[in-house]
């Protein structure tokens, strides 16, 4: 049996596994193992389903022992950021408001997951009910990242990004509602994406910002994010903002005949002729420890048969105010419904009068969700709905109608996922505005519903870079196509010493 | 006199669907074992999405084309953000139209004859659960019960401008408008809590009042009287009438000031991001126009020019879709005489059914009353069979019993006494009797009405009446 | 400039009940932020459509019901003879 079974990809695990090279359960018991061992430093999880795991695991190696057909993803270890509802297993939000939520349903993605065979090995941490970018704003502390303990791993999927860097799961499941994603795969070295609005079921996540966000996988490589995608995408009847997805794009229909990927997306590493858009407005507002790194691989991509052209979005310059207007907005209306009578923590509702009792138990939300949802109701009431609502949602069109064009011109666009290098714990906590600036890069992509990608792409004073890649309206084929591309250029990929 | 605005909005649960508004729960709630015809969506289980239900979709675009709106072709849903422990979610899921329409109806107008009524709008939304107190004084519980069963059904609301003047009209109005809602079979307005309305008042270039929690539509007239008065009263005391929400209280018939100050809400409407914006479009609109099925207008029309029925009756009949369709029903087993049918179920048979009943709508439930019986009566009749006073007592029996009327006839053993001989002798004996009257009816002819009812008396109703006055008429004539 | 007041009754609005050091600390902090968007000011009010998810009526859900199993109700607590029980109203 080989060692450092934990250290697979998922590739390489449904692999292994379908091919007899080690069982589902000697790799389980790594992954549990591993888990047990690091994540009281990187703190990732909140939760581990070890009896849960070992009990899918035991059912796989059964199933294939007797010959029976096993899913897509038979084996691999999957972590599940805790905003997204599995059944009869805590679902908190990283919040004490619902410290003792227990859904009696699975999400979507969730019953996906569990009919193509992964195992669910527990919760990851997040910033509470997913507001912030950095995984500090949790009731279950900071997540680490692994390159370095002391920084933040980002946020505010921080659990699903840092789990798997430190090899603590094979791929993950998070939420990208404005960069939740993309932020902590590049402050951590993984592969990120945020899927096309309506690509990705949302019935099961918890909502933070309906209009903007998406449930997207995690992973070491293109194509395990590939995989994860392949199990989780397409259309839903619990969501009604759900499309049917386009796997496709980039085959001819002679194409289509030709394979049996008829209804799959690939990770096709021989794309040639890409035409990249370099965006002048993000490369210019990173630090240059980041835009260094940033040049060298469009210097790379350039050698290797790509044309890249730096180009200009103007609307960049709404995007932020849009995004926070929106996102609040949706949150204060979102959160409105933990009034704890229905499900939440212990409290008896006798004898208090309704209002004292809903304002008693809505104290239990953090610092950073209770200022988001009096800007949120700001932002609607009656005085100021045309002054920010209204107006946000005009940029938002705005944003949406130049990037459509841009894409006339370009195949992918490119910039990088964040502005800045990941930074110590604690370092922009009090400074909400400060925290929200360096979300400017990553909210393009969910006000104008289009995939993006965040993958490694070097180091800069030993802290990962990530380089983000946003591809047309539901071309997320494109968006694999190009990435797996720039994986086999740059291979930057490493482990972190952890 | 002082001019008064008065405006409705009516909710209408819309019980013909057979799952809620936005998750497949059981629609009726009725008779329920509370919170069991719930589900996470309609409880707001974190993580949920509505899920739009065609159906009703469908049902709300019907009742705006019956209302002459405008079916919109894009429709979106907004959220109307308040706390309340009967709100799952403490936000409603419903339609808005302050940034431009898109509640599915809009623009409608009814006409009420003398005057029309404008729609405002038909929008979709969601009724909220229910509150249950132990003790009846609200304030004297330390805890509230809830059932969620209620919450999620589907509510279409109908806002019309405030185009009336007069109680009497909105009478007319909700008349017509529960009709209509019954002959598109999407509402059963008999369930309880199924067809609700709240009131707006104001005087002229006042301050408008809104009245809610009016149960029955009998006390919307009632309140909107209660309600000028008060404002006129005050008015002319000089004190200032403010914009408020007001409750009526069904008890004591009063509209009272509600705790929860108005200008306290701010509602911070937003579109609703979980349901994508709904494109009707001009198929689906023609699909919907072809399947609804004839409204009271048009029923009146055929009615006045099928059966010949006088403007009157035909309102009396369709105003209420149930008498309407006995009506039809009973004319089809005979067709003979529909103008005779239509007064036996307007005023004999409505004369049989008590107030209550009429307020909840439900007539003919409790009555063991078929169409072939009126249909058999009123045959009888045309054939002399029975006279109208024995006809009618005939009709208070079967509506007990459900037998036929010829049965009920052979047992009374009332068949007509249309041998001449045997009224001749009645005749004799009242003429002996009554000799003043007769006297009278010697000189006055009206007199003589006095002496058929006692020979009438005298045969317990079996005399024809027609052949006694003949009789009569003929033994005064003989005394000359 | 945002007002203490303001920020109160956006906290009632929310039943948010804020300490006054909260209060004073949000009153700075929204300033600050909603400064920020008033960035948004100088983009003319158009007519815009809500585009970013459309669907035809025969996309949505049939009307059919459904019980949903609740295999065991620990997600819904505070129950009191089938009710939940829920604060006193007045
Ligand atoms: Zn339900």
């Amino acid at each position: 049996m080989p060692n450092h079974l934990y250290r697979l990809t998922a590739n390489q695990v449904t692999c292994g596994i379908k091919n007899g090279q080690f069982s589902a359960q000697e790799y389980i018991f790594q992954i549990l193992e591993r888990i047990e061992k690091v994540d009281n430093k990187v703190n990732a999880f909140v939760l581990v389903d070890k009896q849960g795991a070992i009990e899918k695991a035991l059912s796989i190696d059964k199933r294939l022992r007797d010959g029976e057909a096993v899913g897509e993803l038979a084996g691999v270890a999957v972590g599940i950021k805790d905003n997204i509802c599995i059944k009869d297993l805590k679902t908190t939000c990283a919040s004490n408001i619902l410290e003792s939520y227990i859904p009696p349903y699975d999400a979507s993605v969730i019953r996906s997951l569990k009919e193509n065979d992964a195992i669910i090995v527990g919760k990851l941490n997040l910033d509470e009910f997913a507001m912030g970018s950095t995984t500090e704003f949790s009731r279950y502390g900071p997540t680490r990242n692994p390159w370095n303990l002391e920084y933040v791993a980002g946020g505010s999927s921080g659990g699903s990004a840092a789990s798997v860097a430190a090899s603590e799961c094979a791929v993950s499941l998070g939420s990208d509602t404005g960069g939740s994603i993309r932020c902590p795969s590049s402050f951590c070295s993984v592969v990120g994406l945020k899927p096309t609005y309506g690509c990705v079921s949302r019935s099961g996540l918890i909502s933070y910002s309906n209009s903007l966000e998406q449930i997207g996988p995690v992973g070491k490589t293109v194509l395990d994010v590939v995989m994860v995608m392949n199990s989780i995408a397409g259309i839903d009847e619990n969501d009604q903002t759900t499309k049917p997805i386009r796997p496709i794009a980039t085959l001819t229909s002679e194409d289509i005949t030709k394979s049996n990927i008829s209804s799959k997306y690939t990770a096709d590493q021989n794309k040639r002729n890409i035409t990249i858009g370099l965006v002048k407005e993000l490369i210019e507002g990173a630090d240059p420890a980041v835009s260094k790194c940033i040049y060298s691989a469009v210097d790379l991509f350039e050698g290797s048969d790509c044309k890249c052209e730096e180009t200009s979005m103007k609307s960049i310059q709404y995007a932020l105010a849009s995004y926070y207007t929106i996102a609040t907005a949706e949150a204060s209306s979102n959160l409105a419904r933990y009034d704890n009578i229905r499900y939440g923590f212990e409290y008896d509702p006798e004898g208090y009068e309704w209002n004292t009792y809903f304002s008693n138990v809505r104290n239990n939300f953090g610092d950073e969700v209770k200022r988001r949802i009096i800007i949120g109701s700001y932002v609607l009431s009656a005085g100021y709905y045309g002054k920010y609502y209204l107006r946000a949602h005009i940029a938002r069109e705005m944003i949406r109608q130049e990037i459509k064009s841009l894409f006339e011109r370009f195949d992918v666009l490119i910039g990088p996922t964040m502005p800045i290098l990941p930074f110590k714990i604690g370092q922009k906590i009090d400074d909400p505005l400060k925290m929200y600036q360096i979300d400017i890069d990553t909210v393009i992509a969910n006000l104008a519903g289009i995939p993006a990608i965040s993958m490694p792409i070097g180091f800069s004073n030993s802290f990962p870079v990530g380089l983000q890649i946003m591809a047309d309206d539901m071309c997320e084929q494109t968006l694999f196509d190009v990435a797996s591309f720039f994986e086999k250029i740059v291979d930057v990929r490493r482990s972190p010493e952890i | 006199m002082v001019e008064v605005k008065i405006g409705l909005e009516i909710h209408c649960q819309l019980t013909g669907l057979n799952s809620k508004l936005f998750c497949p729960c059981q629609c009726d709630y009725q008779g329920e074992v509370p919170n069991t015809t719930v589900c996470p969506i309609c409880l707001g289980l974190p993580g949920t999405l509505p899920l739009l239900n065609k159906m009703a979709v469908a049902f709300a675009s019907m009742i705006s084309l019956a209302l002459g709106c405008k079916v919109q072709e894009r429709i979106m849903f907004y959220r109307k953000n308040y706390f309340y422990p009967d709100l799952p979610k403490n936000f409603q899921i419903t339609q808005y139209n302050a940034y431009g329409i898109t509640s599915i109806g809009a623009e409608g107008k009814v006409d009420l004859g003398a005057k029309s009524i404008g729609i405002r709008r038909v929008q979709l939304e969601e009724d909220p659960g229910r509150l249950i107190y132990e003790n009846a004084d609200v304030n004297a519980n330390f805890y509230t019960l809830i059932d969620y069963n209620r919450a999620g059904v589907a509510l279409v609301e109908i806002v019309t401008e405030p185009d009336f003047d007069n109680p009497k009209d909105v009478r007319l109005f909700l008349d017509k408008v529960t009709s209509t809602i019954e002959h598109l079979g999407v509402c059963d307005i008999k369930l309880d809590g199924s067809l609700r309305c709240d009131v707006n008042v104001s005087l002229k270039e006042g301050k408008k009042v809104e009245i809610k929690n009016i149960n029955s539509f009998g006390d919307v007239e009632k309140a909107i009287r209660y309600e000028i008065t008060r404002q006129k009263t005050m008015s002319i005391r000089e004190i200032e009438i403010k914009s408020e929400t007001r409750h009526w209280d069904d008890a004591r018939k009063v509209t009272m000031q509600s705790r929860t100050k108005e200008e306290e809400q701010d509602y911070r409407y937003f579109p609703e991001p979980d349901i994508p914006t709904i494109i009707l479009g001009d198929q689906f609109i023609s699909t919907i126009k072809t399947k609804m099925p004839e409204l009271p207008d048009e029923r009146k029309i055929r009615f006045l020019k099928d059966y010949a029925l006088s403007d009157h009756v035909a309102k009396v009949l369709i105003d209420n879709k149930e008498l309407a369709d006995f009506f039809e029903s009973t004319v089809k087993l005979y067709p003979s005489s529909p103008n005779e049918i239509a007064h036996w179920i307007i005023s004999d048979l409505l004369g049989l059914i008590d107030d209550i009943k009429k307020e909840e709508r439900s007539l003919l439930s409790g009555l063991r009353i078929e169409p072939k019986h009126i249909a058999e009566l009123v045959k009888m009749i045309d054939q002399n069979k029975i006279n109208r006073n024995i006809a009618k007592s005939v009709l208070s029996q079967i509506t007990r019993t459900g037998e036929m009327p010829s049965y009920v006839l052979d047992k009374m053993n009332a068949s007509l006494i249309d041998n001449e001989s045997k009224i001749a002798e009645a005749i004799d004996s009242i003429f002996e009797l009554e000799i003043s009257a007769v006297r009278d009816a010697k000189q006055n002819p009206n007199a003589m009405n006095f002496l058929l009812g006692k020979v009438m008396q005298m045969t317990r109703g079996r005399a024809d009446p027609k052949i006694t006055l003949n009789l009569i008429k003929a033994r005064l004539a003989k005394m000359e | 400039m945002v007002s203490k007041d303001e920020i109160k009754h956006l906290g009632w609005l929310s039943r948010l009940e804020l300490t006054t050091e909260e209060l004073d600390r949000y009153v700075s902090q929204i300033d600050e932020i909603v400064r920020y968007f008033d960035k948004l000011d100088t983009i003319p009010l158009s007519e815009s459509e809500w585009t970013y998810s459309t669907k035809e009526v025969s996309e949505l859900r049939e009307d059919a019901n459904r019980v949903f199993k609740w295999e065991k109700l620990q997600s819904l607590k505070n129950r009191k003879d089938g009710f939940i029980k829920g604060p006193k109203m007045s």
